[in-house]
């Protein structure tokens, strides 16, 4: 069990710099998962954690242990990869015991902490079977017994559900839930995928181009988001964003704001105008149902938007009007940072558009 | 339009055996010879089927030279050259596979050099050399220059070469020495290629006709296929049943093995051949 | 981590190999060179520096001249016809079925049988008076030939063997080379109603010219090595007709030990294997394009 803590870490790859300058705390016992899109720095920030890669500059700290000159063996952390990287070579107990023999842990030792993991994960009847003989949810479960045998502080997967198909993606992902709840280990998790890292994750790290964009429990980077990044990058479709020299009605009392948005799913499509504070004539180019929602792309003054209803009737009016509620609404200040609607209740923005 | 396409299959099928009538019938020839008669040899039209089959020919031929002693050199040799090139290949293929080291592209390039070094090219040299170490004529002179492959070092890389590095990694978060993750990790996976080396070494050395020659003077380090081809100057002129009878010894055992495992040594050369 | 002996282990782990190619590879092909510009009869202790003299004298002695003649007719009609016949073979029995995995298993065979052993059934074949060769002749109707008694014949049938040893060989690299055309690619020719001839010429030709080409290069390098058929079957005769280069240097450096002369036939032999390798390598960079 341990915290870990980046202090002004630095990593460059040559002459390009991966993550300029990262400082977080990822607490002790927590569900963590780093997520952002490709190239963003999420696998090499695990990776210097396990000690695979060394940053170029700044501390790594895991518990009170400065780490910087620890080989990856020796950090007490364990990984579950990709691809599994499972020994092709040795059976699904070689597999889990390589690790173990490695620390010289005795025998009977061995047999009773192989017994426990394989009964945990549930593959008690396959030990003694090579991991080209098992299915992909099996090779996932050998990877995780292999990696909680050693009973590590920290536990790291990088994009371990990418190669599983859809529905046992999802029971994984479950099951990875109870794991971490029974073990409390700190879980240190990148994915890609933000229904993943929404769903799985307690804490969430939203990494863009090496840096932290915003570090939050999922409910409070949906609901708060701190940039137009991370308001985009949660949630599909993605929040719409409507320029404001294209409400030329719009009032503000706040004068940086540049950019207004809300949440697909908070849109209403109506008939008429209503009296809501954000209202544009629209139609509709493309509908998408996906039974229990649908999904509308809309033509507006403002370029195109989304809407998404639950549970409602499918519209199938031409002409309709997009209107949204005050309090639903997000305002962007230029250089991209949110002052979010909770921050303004008292004072209401006056936002009026019927063009 | 029925009759042609069987007549098409027909002539496809006697054209198949014709084939493999060009490649067979030597080898029986060379069989129907070994248990033949001097006489029955030195008759035309030849015979096909012996009066009698002379068993005693093989005998005959296994008499005139120590052919025991030819043997055993051979299997020494042969089986030197390959327990040292497990030792040579293996640590180099993989030190050129996985590290960066300092010349390690020169080391590489002085290796594909060799590779395409002929022993016809030097043997002129090495027999200089091995005269003034004084070691003409022993087994080191045969196994020493093919202690290391070169050729092999290059497939053995490319293997390495293909094994994930997320593998690498999980051994070294699971603390597995350098040494460890060589023989407990990497070889294991590299194991096919290894015995398809090791096959095709075996083949090309016991069979190895050239370097035997240049570099023994003496019965006591020649191996077999020096030691059948004195068969050609038997005193008295050639007896083609007994030299036959003498090749048979050397043919078949090989013939027999490449029967049984035709699959795996066509794929060696094939697959050694390609890449 | 230990980072002495992590530093200097790739070093050992390639030394024994590297110290092998080096002793037993690269420094002879140094002291060959070195002595291609002396005299030296193996047993004077001094070697005497003659400059180019070696080589000249090389390029007036009709014994080498014609050894070379030789091998480039050798290597000419061997490597010619081995791969014409390969290529139109691996094309006739590239079949999955047991019967064609006889008949590659069949045509195959010699080549993992002892050169030792080709060379002396061939001789036995080959017997002008009693062999199978001529009875078959004979059969067909055909005049018989003298095989390696004549200097007419001999290096032919030397060529023939080379052939009959090496076109299972080839053969099956092609195939290997066939198999390796992804199906699809004839799957989209047969929609697109392509004839037999085209698909050969637009698909499988150009497929499998990368591996022609390297086994063509292949072939020559080994064409040039000729010498253990050549050792057995006729010992360069009658009357010089087969004699080659690598005979010839095995001739002059052991029966004659004009060791000067033959480190000299060694260096051409030398130059010409560099040609060729640096053409493959060339081929080998250029391969890459293709892929």
């Amino acid at each position: 069990m341990a915290e870990i803590r980046f202090e002004n870490v630095r990593k460059m790859f040559g002459e390009d710099t991966i993550i300029p300058d990262m400082n977080m705390t990822i607490k002790d016992g927590s569900f963590t998962v780093i997520v952002g899109p490709s190239g963003c720095g999420k696998s090499t920030t695990l990776r210097m954690i396990a000690g695979l890669e060394t940053q170029t500059e700044g501390n790594i700290y895991i518990g009170d242990r400065l780490v910087n000159d620890v080989s990856p063996g020796k950090r007490n952390v364990s990984m579950v990869f990709q691809n599994y990287a499972l020994y092709p070579t040795m059976t699904v107990k070689g597999n889990i015991e390589f690790g173990l023999k490695n620390r010289k842990v005795p025998k009977a030792e061995r047999q009773k902490l192989i017994e426990e993991v394989a009964d945990i994960v549930g593959l008690t009847p396959y030990l003694n079977k090579k991991p080209q003989k098992l299915s992909g949810g099996q090779r996932q479960r050998v990877a995780l017994a292999r990696a909680m045998v050693k009973k590590p502080d920290v536990f790291i997967l990088d994009e371990p559900l990418s190669n599983l198909d859809a529905k046992l993606r999802q029971q994984m992902r479950s099951e990875l839930v109870q794991l971490h709840a029974k073990l409390g280990t700190t879980f240190v998790y990148v994915t890609h995928d933000q229904v993943e890292a929404m769903s799985m994750g307690d804490e969430i790290v939203l990494l863009d181009q090496g840096e932290i964009m915003q570090m939050a429990p999922p409910l409070d980077l949906y609901n708060y988001p701190a940039n137009r990044f991370t308001a985009q990058f949660i949630g599909t479709p993605p929040m719409n964003l409507v320029s404001v020299d294209q409400l030329p009605s719009a009032g503000f009392n706040e004068k940086a704001v540049e950019q207004i948005g809300f949440r697909p799913e908070k849109a209403k499509l109506r008939h008429f105008p209503g009296n809501d504070q954000f209202s544009m004539p629209c139609t509709i180019l493309n509908r998408e149902t996906l039974g229990s929602e649908i999904i509308y792309q809309l033509d507006t003054l403002a370029g195109r938007l989304f809407a998404k209803t639950f549970n409602e009737p499918v519209v199938d009016a031409e002409q309709l009007f997009v209107s949204v509620n005050n309090e639903d609404i997000y305002y962007f200040k230029e250089n991209g940072r949110c002052i979010a609607p909770y921050l303004n209740r008292e004072t209401p923005i006056k936002v009026r558009s019927t063009v | 339009m029925k009759t042609s396409r069987y007549a098409l299959k027909g002539l496809n099928v006697l054209g198949l055996l014709i084939v493999i009538a060009i490649f067979a019938t030597p080898f029986v020839w060379m069989a129907v010879t070994s248990v033949k008669s001097l006489s029955e040899t030195i008759t035309f039209p030849p015979v096909w089927i012996p009066e009698t089959i002379r068993f005693e020919n093989f005998a005959l031929a296994w008499d005139t030279g120590p052919f025991f002693r030819y043997f055993v050199n051979s299997l020494v040799v042969t089986l030197s050259i390959l327990v040292l090139q497990l030792f040579t290949i293996v640590p180099a293929a993989y030190a050129f596979a996985r590290y960066r080291f300092f010349a390690d592209r020169a080391l590489f390039a002085l290796t594909m050099i060799t590779l395409m070094i002929p022993t016809q090219l030097i043997f002129l040299p090495v027999y200089l050399q091995f005269s003034s170490w004084g070691l003409l004529d022993t087994h080191l002179a045969l196994i020493l220059p093919f202690a290391a492959n070169a050729f092999a070092i290059f497939m053995l890389r490319q293997t390495f070469k293909q094994v994930p590095e997320e593998l690498l990694e999980a051994a070294r978060l699971d603390q597995a020495s350098e040494w460890k993750i060589m023989y407990m990790v990497m070889v294991p996976m590299a194991k096919p290629t290894i015995i398809t080396l090791l096959l095709f070494s075996f083949i090309t050395h016991w069979n190895d006709y050239f370097w035997p020659l240049v570099m023994t003077t003496t019965d006591a380090s020649r191996t077999l296929p020096v030691g059948i081809s004195a068969l050609t100057n038997v005193e008295g002129g050639v007896a083609w049943h007994i030299m036959m009878a003498g090749n048979m010894i050397l043919v078949v055992p090989i013939l027999i093995i490449f029967f049984i495992a035709q699959r795996h040594i066509i794929r060696a050369f094939v697959y050694t051949g390609v890449k | 981590m230990s980072g002495w002996f992590e530093r200097f282990r790739p070093y050992v782990m390639v030394a024994p190999a590297i110290i092998v190619f080096v002793l037993f590879f690269i420094y002879p092909i140094g002291y060959m060179i070195y002595l291609s510009f002396h005299e030296w009869d193996f047993i004077s202790p001094e070697k005497q520096f003659v400059g180019l003299d070696n080589f000249s004298g090389l390029s007036e002695h009709p014994e080498f001249l014609k050894s070379l003649e030789n091998t480039f007719v050798f290597t000419f009609f061997s490597v010619g016809i081995t791969t014409v016949l390969a290529l139109l073979l691996a094309l006739w029995i590239n079949r999955p079925t047991r019967f064609y995995g006889f008949v590659q298993g069949a045509v195959f065979s010699p080549h993992i049988i002892s050169l030792v052993s080709i060379a002396m059934l061939w001789m036995w074949l080959m017997d002008p008076q009693y062999g199978l060769l001529n009875w078959g002749l004979e059969l067909f109707g055909l005049p018989q030939s003298e095989w390696l008694a004549s200097p007419e014949t001999a290096l032919y049938s030397i060529i023939l063997v080379a052939i009959w040893k090496s076109i299972g060989f080839n053969t099956l690299i092609i195939i290997a080379g066939l198999q390796s055309i992804p199906p699809h690619l004839y799957e989209a020719a047969a929609l697109d109603q392509s004839s037999r001839f085209t698909s050969f010429a637009k698909i499988t030709f150009p497929m499998i010219s990368p591996t022609l080409f390297f086994l063509i290069i292949m072939n020559l390098i080994g064409s040039f090595q000729v010498f253990e058929t050549i050792d057995i079957m006729t010992q360069g005769g009658p009357l010089q007709s087969t004699n080659t280069l690598v005979y010839y240097i095995y001739e002059y450096g052991f029966r004659f030990f004009q060791l000067g002369y033959a480190s000299s036939a060694g260096v051409i032999l030398l130059i010409v294997l560099s040609i060729l390798t640096v053409l493959y390598f060339f081929l080998m960079s250029r391969r890459v394009h293709y892929q």
